[in-house]
């Protein structure tokens, strides 16, 4: 596991207030019971506060798994790590 | 259903009520909602208004080309939010807002529960072939509602919306198709 992907998995733990160890490798919208609207709102804050920018609008809808979180930081990582 | 246009409507979820709203629901824990910056963040609404400026509103709601809908839990019969809907006949298409006034009701699922009573209503009573909904860009509760309800994201509206600091905001529109709305529901079903 990268580090975009433990990163994902403890930010989205503490949006769902699950233990990181707790939310499995397929957890998406719709599978996580506490995965509600409020919980969403705290990991897209909780991502944005991560990367030290608000996220670009389209990615707000995007977002719907730990698959796409660990993808968006991955990305950011390489984004940064180019410029 | 045993409904006769333009007269009040009400519909039932699973723990919720909704029903046409009255004179007597703008009371002031209705009132209060429009006071709280949180609750009316993102919702269009003169938070200014007086309660007589709210009362010659609610006569406007005629249940045939307008409706709003208060949301009343079964469990204590006081109302936690509403709806706005209107639907448009002649395009066979409809646009629905909510709002949830109680914070004790945020996150708790009462947007889908409830909405898709509202969709039934909407696509099956009413005929409409399609709902949309515009929603501001950071509104994200709202965001993960719409996807959830498998709304797709049809475009963005550049500075369409005014934020409570005055400020120009982008708003999305969301559109959903009744042919959509009827396979998710016999997906869920199977």
């Amino acid at each position: 596991m990268n580090d975009s992907a433990i990163e994902a998995r403890i930010l989205l733990a503490g949006a769902l207030e699950l233990d990181p160890a707790d939310v499995a490798d397929d957890a998406a919208m719709g599978t996580v019971e506490t995965w509600d609207s409020l919980a969403h709102m705290r990991l897209i804050l909780a991502i944005e506060a991560a990367l030290g920018r608000e996220l670009d609008p389209d990615a707000l809808f995007e977002i719907a798994s730990l698959g796409d979180v660990a993808a968006l930081l991955e990305s950011a990582n390489n984004d940064s790590a180019e410029s | 259903m045993k409904w006769t246009p333009g007269q009040p409507l009400a519909l039932k979820s699973e723990n919720f009520i909704l029903r046409s709203m009255r004179p007597s629901d703008l009371n002031e824990r209705y009132q209060s909602w429009f006071k709280d910056p949180e609750v009316m963040e993102f919702f269009s609404a003169d938070t200014n208004q007086s309660v007589e400026q709210m009362h010659r509103f609610l006569k406007t709601f005629d249940n045939k080309y307008r409706y709003n809908l208060g949301i009343f839990p079964k469990e204590s019969g006081n109302m936690i939010g509403y709806f706005y809907l209107y639907p448009e006949f002649h395009r066979r298409v409809g646009r629905t807002a909510v709002l949830i006034g109680e914070r004790d009701y945020w996150g708790k699922g009462v947007v889908i529960e409830t909405r898709s009573v509202v969709f039934d209503f909407l696509f099956e009573a009413l005929g409409m072939e399609k709902i949309w909904a515009w929603v501001d860009k950071r509104n994200i509760p709202a965001i993960f509602n719409y996807k959830a309800q498998g709304f797709q994201k049809e475009g963005l509206l550049r500075g369409h919306g005014i934020g409570r600091d005055g400020k120009r905001t982008d708003q999305y529109v969301f559109g959903l198709m009744r042919d959509e709305w009827r396979a998710q529901k016999a997906e869920k079903s199977e």
